[in-house]
Order: structure tokens, then sequence, then C-alpha cells
């Protein structure tokens, strides 16, 4: 086995090439080949890999299809129950702890929630002691325009630098080795509510960020920055003209609506979409053999849709661009005229299925609204749009015409309650991440199962403060339980089997090659999972509810290693991160009375865990 | 006298006498008092006594509604900056503490100024960031914990100063008469109004009990949040 | 047209006796009736009176006259009936006026929105493509001789739509969404006022429904739907600062500007309004300043605060206010 992952890694040690990653099957031993022989005898991970070595981990996704796969077999389903701590770090900060490590060249980097500390830790030492530590020292004023907990979701790491956000929409690139700051730019302005909270990503040596504020009437964009100098070099609206939104010649989007000259505009009331929302606050994917990158819209502004008639695009959407000048080459909109704040962020998980006898480039989303999609990602057809939770917003999505087929007694109003809206706000799956396994062929979906009652209530923009116009109140879904992890496969278009948990999964999970799948709860049990049956193989209890993204990398000693931030926080643990107080059902939002007793279940802190086999 | 008495106090109650259909009875009912004036002498004192308390109770009443329902349109707001002593954020001061009396922001016993802070609460979207009491964006206001000061004045300087951890200025932008109601209507959502001076149920969807009913939390000093805390 | 001009005109045209819509006209004509029905009722009841205090009396008739009380009896049935079946007669025309009033709305009529708030009325152009809608306030244009379809919704209390020469009352409930619709006949202002107590300023929230002819209510409306024209001169430039750094930004808005508050009336086209403060004042610059620096002392106890300007500031901003057509 060693010699294997020598051949993988031989490059190890030198410069970061980007290869294309190792195939999972020369890696496979015997006895899986046949386990998997009810799948084709090569699903490749994808061809899109680009993680350079194995071993490292240079940007949350993994690669920039967004697999979250780890091809080292080290840690087995067999004997991860043997899995113990390794070492510890405490981030000294009591916010939701979101963002994944890096690991790269030995040094492991961490970005902690606002004030967005970026630490990087010697791995070759023992217990990791810090290297240095790069303070950003964001605005404080930035605090009052993050809607959902002050957290960060990671950086990114190309060429020898680093590459993350801090809260106050500033993009900062840091050298890796020193820790000194190359360039900072600013993006974006917190008085207009605008702030970043997203993890770059770095494509052709472009910094892709985009903002957060769908909830203070920003104007939502995508910007790509040059990644030595940190300067301008394109920018994307999500609403607006057609010349914002970067809408030229080449765009074919593959259904009717959403064709036709300038819709950023003509769908919105007046000069609404200036205030529309839209953020790209999530993930962002790459295909280089296409040469686009794929990225979702967030949601409209303000949640209460009585003031903005029509379809309100590009929000709730998804683009596929030219990432060298941003040119949109097609689009989709997952939620037209959105009522239910389904912001379309997803990750976007590139493969090459076989579908109906083909072979397809698709990418695969779990969406906020209850489907699972896959769509072709060189046209943007919707091949298919299954459920995977509980959904009473809408009846199926029309797969001719690409529209969700509403329920109209579901949609908020002013001054009328409506109820039992499934799935609530956060829909069937936020933010966190997915992983994918080749060997498996499954997906693992870490999510929710949530409702909410909601009423529309009088909608006034103030430029820096909420503009939402909706009293929200969440509870859980039917069953009582309130998380969900699924396994999902998208060949057969169902769960495999899925796990049941107390409290929403707000951590991501990610799956290695020995068919263990790691996720987190928010209660503080870090888990392992036989990634083909979903049986639960080892738990350990860290010190506070976990809402980060796990990741699997190779220490300098051979070992392999899983590491993961605890830290409760994120929109679901904000009553703990925040303070709040249980007996407003609408405070965060409507979170908190779905989370009443999450105070009991844990409390906040941050802390790395990293474990390993003894 | 008990059994008088019983028969006595308000029109329309029914003595044992009954409403005056049976005349020639003679216990003391107001109504018998109407009808026959010149009655026994007894009963018309009885008459007097329970009417002046009538009186006395219902001039009590209605003063202190008065006060509750005062609303003064054409006065001048008041002034940040030109009656008020220095605000204070700590009680510590060096030399001997000057004690300056309990300030009281002109809304507190005021029910119309209260309900209007609500309406200005909602509008101005102090309820985007605080919702109804329980926070999200921004730190509860239901709770005992304050961190930047409890009392009218403090919050009247919270609002419009802003504070450093993302509260945003509003002064100059909202009036200070508003902000005093706006103020006073902070105040009651964690119980230290008058429970007739609060706001009761809203028509809106409820999320939380009406703030008339929130007992009283006594104001705790909290630490800065600890977002706010560098290494 | 002068300010006062205009406004002898509307207070010409506010009484409910003057109907200028065929709605308005059926309410006339059945209150003449009434009227009409009631005088000949009461002059003949006061003639029966008369009749029966001064009439001559014969001998004194024996108590019961068989002939006497069989008289009584017919005469007290008829008008008994008589008066059941006016009455009766009135229900039934009533109704029938109500069911004209009420009847559905054509395709042709125009969808207006008007939602109550304390003391304001706002006013909502509604159309099926979302860039044509357009916000404005306590003014209603419509186009003369063509039904006009009114959503009417409240903000906060109950109040109630009057224009009295031009339609009936129609309350706006929280919570519920009622309608109405009316037709002007002929171009003309018409005055409305606020029907239903709502608080202090019940009694100045009143409104002007201006029916206009077809091609000026289109160049209107497109005129209404466009953004808020932008400040060409200096001292209307320092307007605009003046209206965003201020109390002002907090509660109105000037669409293509940053000011998105609904609390207050819509500013965007505030120059081509004819009156402010909800019909209570005709919309002139001295009017707007008193305004501005103090509401309450022309409306106490509405929402405005009073707002105390550097008087250069102000200029300025009346200036800006004064552009916005």
């Amino acid at each position: 086995m060693s010699s294997q992952l020598g051949r993988c890694t031989s490059l190890a040690g030198g410069a970061l090439l980007v290869l294309l990653g190792c195939s999972g099957t020369a890696d496979r031993p015997a006895e899986t080949a046949e386990q998997t022989s009810s799948l084709p005898s090569r699903v490749p991970v994808t061809t899109t890999d680009s993680s350079g070595d194995d071993g490292q981990w240079i940007m949350p996704a993994r690669n920039y299809a967004s697999t979250r796969y780890s091809s080292l077999t080290q840690i087995t389903a067999q004997n991860v129950a043997q899995l113990q701590l390794a070492w510890t770090f405490s981030t000294g900060l009591t916010r939701g702890h979101e963002a994944a490590p890096l690991v790269v060249e030995n040094t492991m980097y961490i970005v902690t929630p606002f004030p967005n500390y970026l630490y990087a830790l010697d791995l070759t030492q023992p217990g990791a002691p810090t290297k240095w530590t790069y303070k950003p020292d964001p605005a404080l004023a930035s605090q009052g325009v993050a809607c959902c907990d002050l957290v960060n979701r990671g950086a990114a790491y190309w060429d020898g630098k680093i590459y993350f956000n801090s809260l106050d929409a500033t993009t900062h690139a840091v050298d890796a080795k020193t820790g000194k700051s190359v360039w900072r730019t600013r993006v974006g302005d917190i008085n207009k509510g605008e702030s970043t909270t997203m993890a770059p990503l770095v494509v052709k040596g472009k910094v892709l960020v985009g903002n957060s504020g769908g909830e203070f009437g920003i104007r939502g964009w995508l910007t790509a920055l040059d990644a030595n100098t940190g300067k301008l070099a394109w920018r994307a609206y999500t609403t607006g003209p057609d010349q914002d939104v970067l809408i030229g010649s080449r765009f074919k989007p593959f259904y009717s609506q959403d064709r036709g000259k300038d819709l950023g505009v003509s769908t919105w009331p007046g000069d609404a979409w200036k205030i529309g929302g839209g953020g790209v606050w999530g993930w962002i994917s790459y295909d280089p053999d296409l040469d686009l990158i794929y990225y979702g819209t967030a949601n409209p502004g303000p949640w209460n849709p009585d003031v903005r008639p029509g379809d309100n695009k590009w929000t709730a959407a998804m683009f596929a661009r030219d990432p060298d000048n941003g040119e949109a080459v097609w689009a989709y909109q997952w939620s037209p005229h959105d009522l239910f704040d389904y912001d379309g962020v997803n990750e976007l998980v590139l493969l090459d299925l076989p579908i109906k006898g083909q072979t397809r480039k698709v990418l695969i989303r779990p969406e906020r609204d209850g489907y699972i999609y896959v769509l072709d990602r060189t046209t943007g057809e919707v091949l298919s749009a299954d459920p995977y939770g509980y959904i009473t917003t809408t009846k199926g999505i029309d797969l001719k015409t690409g529209r969700p087929i509403e329920v109209p007694e579901k949609a908020p109003q002013t001054g009328k309650v409506v109820r039992e809206i499934c799935p609530a706000a956060p829909g069937t799956k936020d933010w966190q991440p997915s992983s994918y396994s080749p060997r498996t062929g499954l997906l693992y979906i870490p999510h929710q199962n949530l409702c909410q009652d909601e009423e529309g209530v009088e909608a006034n923009y103030i430029a820096g403060t909420p503009y939402v116009a909706a009293i929200v109140k969440m509870y859980a879904g039917p069953g009582g339980h309130r998380g969900e992890l699924t396994a999902w496969n998208p060949l057969q278009r169902k769960a495999a089997w899925k796990i049941k948990e107390k409290f929403p999964v707000w951590s991501g999970t990610v799956v290695t090659a020995g068919d263990v799948v790691f996720y987190g709860t928010m209660d503080g049990w870090f888990k392992a999972l036989n990634a083909r049956d979903g049986t639960e193989l080892w738990r350990f209890k860290v010190g506070s509810g976990i809402v980060g993204q796990p990741i699997v990398y190779r220490g300098p000693d051979g070992k392999e290693y899983v590491a993961v931030l605890s830290g409760v926080g994120g929109w679901a643990g904000a009553v703990v991160a925040g303070g709040l107080d249980v007996r407003d059902s609408s405070a965060a939002l409507g979170f908190v009375n779905a989370m009443k007793d999450l105070p009991q279940a844990t409390t906040k802190g941050g802390m790395l865990y990293v474990f390993a086999l003894p | 006298m008990s059994s008088r008495f019983r028969n006595t106090a308000f029109a329309g109650q029914r003595g044992r006498s009954g409403y005056g259909c049976h005349p020639e009875r003679s216990e003391g009912t107001i109504a018998m008092a109407f009808n026959r004036p010149f009655g026994s002498f007894a009963s018309l004192r009885m008459t007097i006594a329970s009417l002046r308390m009538t009186i006395f109770a219902t001039t009590v009443l209605t003063l202190v509604g008065c006060q509750r329902e005062e609303r003064n349109f054409q006065g001048m707001p008041p002034s940040a900056t030109s009656t008020m002593p220095a605000t204070r954020q700590t009680g510590l001061q060096p030399g001997p503490p000057v004690r300056s009396g309990p300030m009281n922001g002109p809304y507190e016993q005021n029910a119309y100024g209260v309900s209007q802070g609500k309406t200005l609460y909602n509008q101005f979207n102090c309820s985007g960031c605080h919702f109804q009491g329980g926070g999200g964006i921004g730190p509860p206001l239901m709770d005992d914990q304050w961190v930047y000061g409890s009392s009218p004045e403090n919050i009247f300087e919270t609002i419009v100063e802003g504070r450093p951890n993302g509260m945003p200025s509003f002064g100059g932008k909202i009036s200070p008469d508003q902000i005093w109601q706006i103020t006073a209507y902070v105040r009651s959502m964690s119980g230290l109004l008058r429970k007739d001076v609060a706001t009761g149920r809203n028509d809106d969807m409820q999320v939380r009990s009406q703030e008339q009913a929130a007992d009283k939390a006594k104001p705790v000093q909290s630490v800065i949040p600890p977002s706010a805390e560098r290494q | 047209m002068t300010a006062s001009g205009m406004l002898s005109l509307i207070q010409q045209s506010h009484s409910v006796l003057n109907p200028s819509s065929p709605q308005a006209r059926l309410i006339d004509r059945l209150w003449d009736a009434m009227y009409l029905v009631s005088v000949i009722v009461f002059l003949l009841v006061v003639a029966a009176l008369l009749w029966g205090t001064f009439r001559r009396r014969g001998p004194e008739a024996p108590e019961t006259d068989p002939g006497r009380e069989r008289s009584l009896t017919t005469a007290v049935s008829i008008a008994t009936a008589l008066t059941v079946l006016i009455l009766f007669g009135f229900l039934i025309y009533d109704v029938a006026v109500g069911r004209q009033l009420t009847r559905g709305f054509g395709k042709e009529a125009l969808q207006i929105r008007v939602i109550g708030h304390q003391w304001w009325w706002e006013v909502q152009y509604r159309d099926s493509i979302p860039k044509n809608w357009a916000t404005t306030a306590n003014e209603i244009h419509i186009p003369a001789g063509r039904p006009v379809a009114l959503e009417l919704l409240s903000n906060d209390v109950i109040h109630s739509f009057w224009p009295p020469t031009i339609s009936q009352k129609r309350d706006l409930i929280p919570g519920k969404d009622n309608s109405l619709w009316l037709q002007a006949d002929t171009p003309g202002v018409y005055r409305g006022q606020c029907a239903e107590y709502c608080g202090n300023q019940h009694a100045k929230m009143g409104f002007l429904v201006i029916a206009d002819r077809p091609d000026s209510f289109a160049s209107w409306l497109a005129r209404q739907r466009d953004t808020a024209l932008t400040p060409t001169t200096a001292l209307t430039r320092r307007g605009q600062e003046v209206f965003l750094a201020s109390t002002c930004v907090m509660c109105h808005a000037i669409s293509g500007t940053p000011a998105g508050s609904r609390i207050g009336p819509d500013l965007t086209h505030l120059a081509s309004r004819q009156t402010i403060a909800a019909g209570t004042l005709p919309n002139t610059r001295g009017n707007l300043a008193g305004w501005i620096v103090n509401p309450q002392s022309i409306k106490p106890g509405t929402r405005m605060p009073p707002n105390q300007l550097d008087p250069n500031d102000l200029q300025a901003l009346l200036a800006y206010l004064e552009s916005l057509k």
C-alpha cells in the first residue's frame, strides 16, 4: 500500500504542480472491486480533480470538482474504532467555527471566525506549534451586518499564498511561509450591508470572492481579483443590466424563461434590483476541461415577496462562467421569485455519470429547496430533481420548463401568517457541504429537517440595517428530529441510507478511500460511519458543537490524520454563540425557536481536534 | 350595617329589595335613593358615602390614566444635549463619587410613548437585528444582560452614538423624541416598566409573550461581547 | 392653475349631492327617492296629526262602537301596510343599488392598490410587468370614463375610503382585502376623505382623485414609473445630500436614490402632487417648509417628527424636493 501511495505522492516534497488526481481504482484493494460491481467498472472521481498531491488539503472542497474525498486508506472502516485524539489547538474565540483547515506542505492553516485570525501550525513539530499568526484587523462594525453569526468558511492556497476573506468585505493574500501580508483588497462596503464569509477559490491565477448580505439589501456579485496583485480583474453582478451581469454573446441558457435582454432589471419593479440581494457567499466549482466556473447566487431581498414581483433574476440561481473574463455561458434559476429564502449557493459536485446509457458531464446540487438536482454542466439542462426531505412549498420541478411547481397557499404575504412552510428558510440543506465517494458512488449529505411559520411585515429599506420584512418561527419537521445525514445514490436517484440526528447536522462531511465518512453534530459528537451502510463505527465528544468542515490529511510522519474545528455557532448555533434569549421565537430569523435546547446540550468555544490511529 | 352595605354601591346591582319593584321596602340601593330622594336619613348618608368613594376612586384612576396617556405634540422635543448630565457607563469615578439622582426618560410612565416606541422599533429595523427581544445579529434586549448600561440615558446614548461592535449610530437620523420612545420600549422588553405602561399583544404572529407580562429582569452588567476580544 | 383656484375647485366638488360618476349617481338617485318619499310621508303624517288635533268632534261616541272600531282598525291596517310596503320597496331598491355598485369588474378596469396608513394614503399602480409598477401617495390619478378597480388594504387600523362625488365608502380593514370599483365621468379633481375614525389626525386624512383624459393619464403614469430626476444644479445636489444625511431617509423613499423606506409617503414625484400631508395643505414651497420643520403644529400627533435644519440646508432641500416632478 505504501509503495502505491508513494507513487502518487512522490512529488509531495517539491513544488506543487496541479496534477490530475490519481484514479481511485489504482489504490483499491481487490475485494472492494467486487463489491462495487454494481457500479460501472470505472467511475472516475472526476476528470477535474486538481488537488495536487494526495495527503494535502489545499482548498476546503478538496478539489475543483468539490468531492471532498480523500484517497488515503490508512484509516478504514475496520480500524477507525481505534481512532484517538492526537493533538488539539484552541483558537481562543467563541463564535461559530465553520472553516475547513488547510494542510499544505506540512503546515496547517486555520481561519477563525471574527476577528478572522489566520493561524499557521507547524505539523512537523510535536504538538503542532504555531508558526505565525496573521491578524487582519477587520472593522469591528462589520459585526453589525453579518446575518448569521460571525463565521468564516475557510481559506484557499495557491502559489505560495493563502487567500481568505475577513468579515468586513476585504480579501487578504498572505505569504504561506512567513505570514506577511502580500496584498489586501477591500471588495465591498459594510455601510451597504455587505460582508464576506465565504472561502475564496483560486482559478487560473484569479481569486474568486463573493459577498454576503442578502438580509441587508445588498447587490450581490462575484469578483475576480488577480492572485498576485489583488487588483480587480472582473466583477459579475447578480442583478442589473446584462453588461453588469457579464451576459454577452456567449450566453446560452437552456430554458426559455432565462432568455431575454436585461432580465436582471425587467424582472424587478422599479430599481429594486439595486437592493435585490443575490450574494455569492457559498461554494464555487471549476471544470478545467470545459474551462467553466460554476456557482450559485443567494436569496432575493427582502424575504417578503410582496415588494418584489417578478422572477427577480438572477437571484437564487446559478451561473456557468468563463474564469478569464467572467462572461456568462449559461444560467439556471433554482427558485424564480423566491418566496422562502432558498439561497442557491450550495456546493456543486462535478461528476461524470452514466445516465440513460450515456456518460454525461453533470453537476449535482443538493439544493435548499429540498431537491437533489442533476444538471448537464455543459448546457444547464436539468436532468433530474428528486426530493431528499419533506417539502410543502413546491409540488415538484417541471423538467420541461425547469420551473418549480409552486403551492400558492404557502406564499408569505404582508399581514398574513402562513404555517407549515417546509423546508424552512435554511432549506433541507444550507451551506454545509456534502462529499462524494467514487468507491461507493454515494453523496454524503449533512442536512436538516425543519419547517416554519412566517408572516410578512412592512419592508423598509434603510441602508446598513436589515431588509427582511418577515417574522419567522422554525420548528422540527415531521418525525421530530431536526437533522439528517443522507447517503444519496445519484444513479438510482434515491437515498441509500439515512441517519437521523437530534440537531441539524450543520457540519460538513468528508469521505475517504477507507470507506469512512466523518461528520460532527451540534451537541459535540464527532462521528465516523461506514460509508457503505451508515453503521456508526466511532464517536468522540469534543468540547463544543461542530459546525466546521472535517478534513483528512497525511502528516509528515506518514500517518493519516482527521482534523475538524469545533466551536458551535453559525445560523443554527447562534442561540449559543450569541447568547440569545429562547423566549423570543423569532430570534435569529426564527432559528432560535427550533434550537431552544441547544444551550443545555453544548457550550461555545473554538478548538481544533486532530485524530489519528494509535 | 353589613346587610345595608350589601345593597349599596353601584347602581343596577340587585339588592334584597330588588329594583324598586317593591317601593315599600326601604333598604338603601342607589336606585331607591333616586326614587325616594327624601327617604330615611341613614340611607341617604350611606349613599353619599358610597358616591364619594366612587368619585374619589374614579378621579385617582383618571389622573393616573391621564399621565399614562398624556400626549404632548406641541412641546419642543427633549434634546439629548441641553439638560442631560454626563451619561456614565460605570459607577467608578475618581475622587468622591458624585451621586446623581435616578434619571428617567420622558416616556417611562407614558403608555402612548411606549407603544409608539414599539412601532418605531419595528419600522426602523431594530427588530432586524434584535428581533422581538431575543437577539440575533445584535444581543438580546429582553434578558437581564446589559453591555452598555440599562438606564434610559444609557440606552439613549447607545442608539444615538452606536457602539463599536456593530450597533449603528442613529443620531441625526431619528429625532431625539422618537429615540426616547424607542428607549422606553426597549426597557419594557425586560419588564423594567410598570405593567400598565408596557404594551400588550401584537396583532402579528405571536413569537413572545406580551411585554406587559414580562417579569422584571434586574439589570446585570454584562462583559463586552466575546467577539470583540482581541489577543 | 393657482393653488387657491385649485383649492376652490376641490371645495366645490366635494359635496355628496354633486355626483360625478355612475356609482355616485345611483346613490344620489336612491337618496332623492328616499328624500321625496320621506317628505311626502312626513307631510301626510303631519296633516293627519293636525286633523286629529283640530277636527270638530261630534257627540261622544259610545265606548264600543263596532263600526268605529272597524274603521279605526282598517285605517291603522292600511297605514301599516303602506309603511311596510314602502320600506320593503326601499329595501329592494337599496339592495339593487348595492348590487350594481359592487358588480364585478371587467377586464378593462385599471387595478390600483390603496393602503391606508395613519394618516396618509399609499397608492400603488400594479401591472403584470413588474417593471411598470409605480408608487405614489395621497393622489390617485385615473383615466376619465374608464372603470377603476381599487384594492383596499390597511397598514395599521381601520380607515375608510370615501370620495363622495364619485363613490360610496369602503373600509380599509387590517388583515382583510377589500375592493371597490369606481369610474369618473369627466376629467376633474375630486376630493376624498377618510371616513372611519382612525386616530388623532383622522380629520386631516384627505386625498384627491384626479380624473385625466386618457392621453394625459398615460403620460402621468409613465412619469410615475420613472425613477426620480437626478439633481442637475449645485443647490438641488446639496438638497439631495441633505435629504440622505438627515432623518428624511429613515422614512421616505425616492426611487433612484438609496432612500427606500416605506414608513412615510413615497416622495419620488412629490412635486407632481397638488397637496401635501394627505390633502391638508396645497403643495407650495412655504407650506412644504413649514411641514418639514414642524409638522406637529399642522397635524399634531402625526408620525413625522419636527426637523431642525440649518436654513441654507432647508432651502437646498426644498429646491431638491421641488425638482422631483
